[in-house]
């Protein structure tokens, strides 16, 4: 029963787990950067959601309030922050945007302890009490999370291959000089992009907050955490970045059974990531549906 | 004009503790342990294009490697620092190993997913290291804030010296070229993984180098000095010193660790602000805050001495 009981909370959180870093694997794709203000996006969208709800908002109609507000918030900082550079070819472009990218989530993390203040919050589940299947009990907050985090991949995925900013968004993806040849306008599909990133992450963080806590500091564990996932999905990569969130919550609920002193098997449950990716670094360094660096 | 500004700084640096007693001292001491951090931090990034997020996991793991063979083993503190240095240069060694074969941010990813884990690892092993209370340390030289000043300068200067050394060298002038181009420095036949190895595994062990004495300075090492926001702290104190050069990141941790205390009351403001200075300074002077005041500087200078014989 402990086994069936781990692999639902594995496939519950996995689904969530494969919001978030789809957001940060959405936006290697196509601005092929590596976004390490992830963890803090998905901090705003926590608060957002939980100041929302304080406002006495109908719970449903807050999280879905605090979209247009994060993908705005995404296209703004990639207006301010990365358009420029990569309009003009800056020398050293790779280091520029993980040194801006960091510095932001520093910012924005630091911003937050002021303003928020460095207390624990916790966010009210969109639905209450727990839902029996048999012998099996799962608690309704994280159910309606995963179920929301599912249509929110699925609406992702119809975007993605069933619309025209979607053909657009995969062209820049794949060849961002043809893809300006034949019309696609190159940097508003990577502020779209970075936008949808953005919200993907924020999102996720709204449905983490009833679950877990809100806080200035939640995000960097998620971050590392999607970090993980997109490295062994293989970077870029849909279906990778998917089957990464699964793979590392069914290694993060196992592990922690394997482990008798609880303090320890709680504390260590965010460890098993890094073992993971140890792992994949070895084994297959492109990750598993990742292609192989080609050199120029 | 060259060779001036070090001169004068060293003279300054070795003059402070005439000036400055108790408290500054204490203050100056602590930043000459950031200003080894940014040096070594902005060598690496600067110079070599690697970037690093675990620089603090790595002073981390000096300190708690020096204060727990002092405590348990009994062996003398400068014997421990080296050891400190040693198994942050180990670590560096490992994670250099799995991540530098790619290229792209891999290493960036893996060091910072290190020392996240690091710092739940050691807040986690109570046993060992006392968790988030912090592991009382032995100071060095019996507590002299004079010598500890002192020996921190001098740790500094061999930093310093060690890495010109180094950037001046062949090995130097591969890194710059792998910087500017890496695959013409390939084509030339340079080993470009083992070279970005070398710099990273260095610029560790300066890292646990400084992480050691700064325990034996505080007297308390804690997991905080391995947080995000530390290593926040150390990139900006090199973006703002400039990453180009290593005496100006040195400067820059300087100045902003000064700034710090100078601003007790805004502690809570100070990472955030930090953090919007390292936005302006990206987007607005690329070069670093202070090369672009001293370029400022120097060019009013030159003005006014070519109008002065009028």
């Amino acid at each position: 029963m402990l086994f069936f009981s781990q692999l639902a909370n594995a496939l519950v959180i996995g689904t969530l787990y494969a919001l978030m870093s789809l957001g940060l694997s959405f936006i290697f794709g196509v601005l092929k950067l590596v976004n390490f203000a992830h963890g803090e996006a998905i901090m705003l969208g926590g608060y957002l959601y939980y100041l929302l709800a304080s406002l006495r908002l109908p719970l449903p109609l807050a999280l879905l309030a605090s979209i247009p507000a994060l993908f705005l918030f995404g296209v703004f900082l990639e207006r301010l922050f990365l358009r420029a550079p990569y309009q003009r070819k800056m020398a050293r472009y790779d280091e520029y945007v993980i040194l801006v990218t960091f510095a932001l989530g520093i910012f924005l993390q630091n911003l937050a302890f002021p303003i928020f203040g460095p207390y624990n919050r916790q966010a009210p589940p969109l639905f209450k009490g727990t839902i029996r299947l048999g012998e099996l009990v799962i608690a309704g907050d994280r159910l309606t999370g995963a179920l929301i985090a599912f249509a929110a991949i699925g609406i992702l995925i119809f975007l993605l291959y069933r619309t025209y900013l979607g053909k657009g968004l995969r062209a820049v993806a794949q060849n961002p000089r043809a893809a300006s040849i034949v019309g696609i306008k190159v940097l508003r599909m990577r502020s779209a992009a970075f936008g949808i990133g953005v919200t993907l992450a924020g999102v996720a963080g709204a449905l983490f907050g009833p679950i877990f806590l809100v806080n200035p500091e939640m995000g960097t564990s998620f971050a590392v955490k999607a970090f993980v996932i997109v490295v062994l999905g293989g970077m870029g990569s849909v279906t990778g970045s998917v089957l990464g969130a699964y793979i590392l919550a069914i290694v993060e609920s196992f592990g922690s059974i394997l482990l008798p002193d609880p303090t320890r098997a709680l504390a260590y449950k965010d460890a098993y990531g890094l073992l993971l990716l140890v792992v994949v670094l070895l084994a297959r360094p492109q990750g598993l549906f990742g292609e192989k660096e080609r050199r120029a | 004009m060259k060779g001036i500004v070090p001169g004068l700084l060293f003279i300054a640096a070795v003059a402070f503790p005439l000036f400055f007693r108790e408290y500054w001292l204490y203050v100056a001491t602590i930043g000459l342990y950031y200003a080894i951090l940014a040096s070594s931090w902005s060598m690496l990034a600067g110079q070599v294009g690697l970037i690093s997020f675990a620089h603090a996991a790595f002073a981390g793991i000096g300190a708690y490697t020096s204060a727990l063979l002092v405590t348990h083993l009994g062996l003398p503190i400068p014997i421990t620092m080296l050891a400190g240095a040693l198994t942050a240069a180990l670590f560096g060694l490992g994670i250099g190993a799995l991540t530098l074969r790619m290229r792209g941010p891999y290493l960036a990813l893996t060091t910072l997913a290190f020392s996240e884990i690091f710092r739940i690892f050691i807040t986690a092993e109570y046993q060992l290291t006392q968790g988030s209370i912090g592991l009382k340390v032995p100071l060095m030289l019996g507590g002299s804030k004079l010598l500890s000043y002192y020996t921190g300068l001098g740790l500094f200067l061999v930093t310093v010296v060690t890495l010109t050394g180094v950037l001046r060298s062949r090995v130097g002038l591969f890194l710059v070229a792998m910087r500017e181009d890496e695959d013409g420095a390939e084509t030339r036949g340079i080993n470009t993984v083992s070279y970005r190895l070398i710099a990273f595994v260095l610029t560790s062990a300066f890292a646990g180098l400084a992480g050691g004495y700064y325990a034996h300075v505080v007297g308390l090492v804690s997991p905080q000095m391995t947080r995000i926001g530390e290593m926040g702290l150390i990139l900006a104190m090199s973006v703002f010193g400039g990453l180009e050069s290593l005496l100006g990141a040195a400067l820059g941790a300087i100045i902003l660790q000064g700034l710090t205390e100078y601003l007790r009351i805004f502690t809570e403001w100070r990472l955030a602000i930090f953090g919007a200075l390292v936005l302006f300074t990206l987007k607005f002077a690329h070069e670093g805050i202070l090369p672009s005041v001293y370029l400022y500087a120097d060019r009013l200078l030159n003005r006014w001495l070519s109008r002065a014989p009028r």
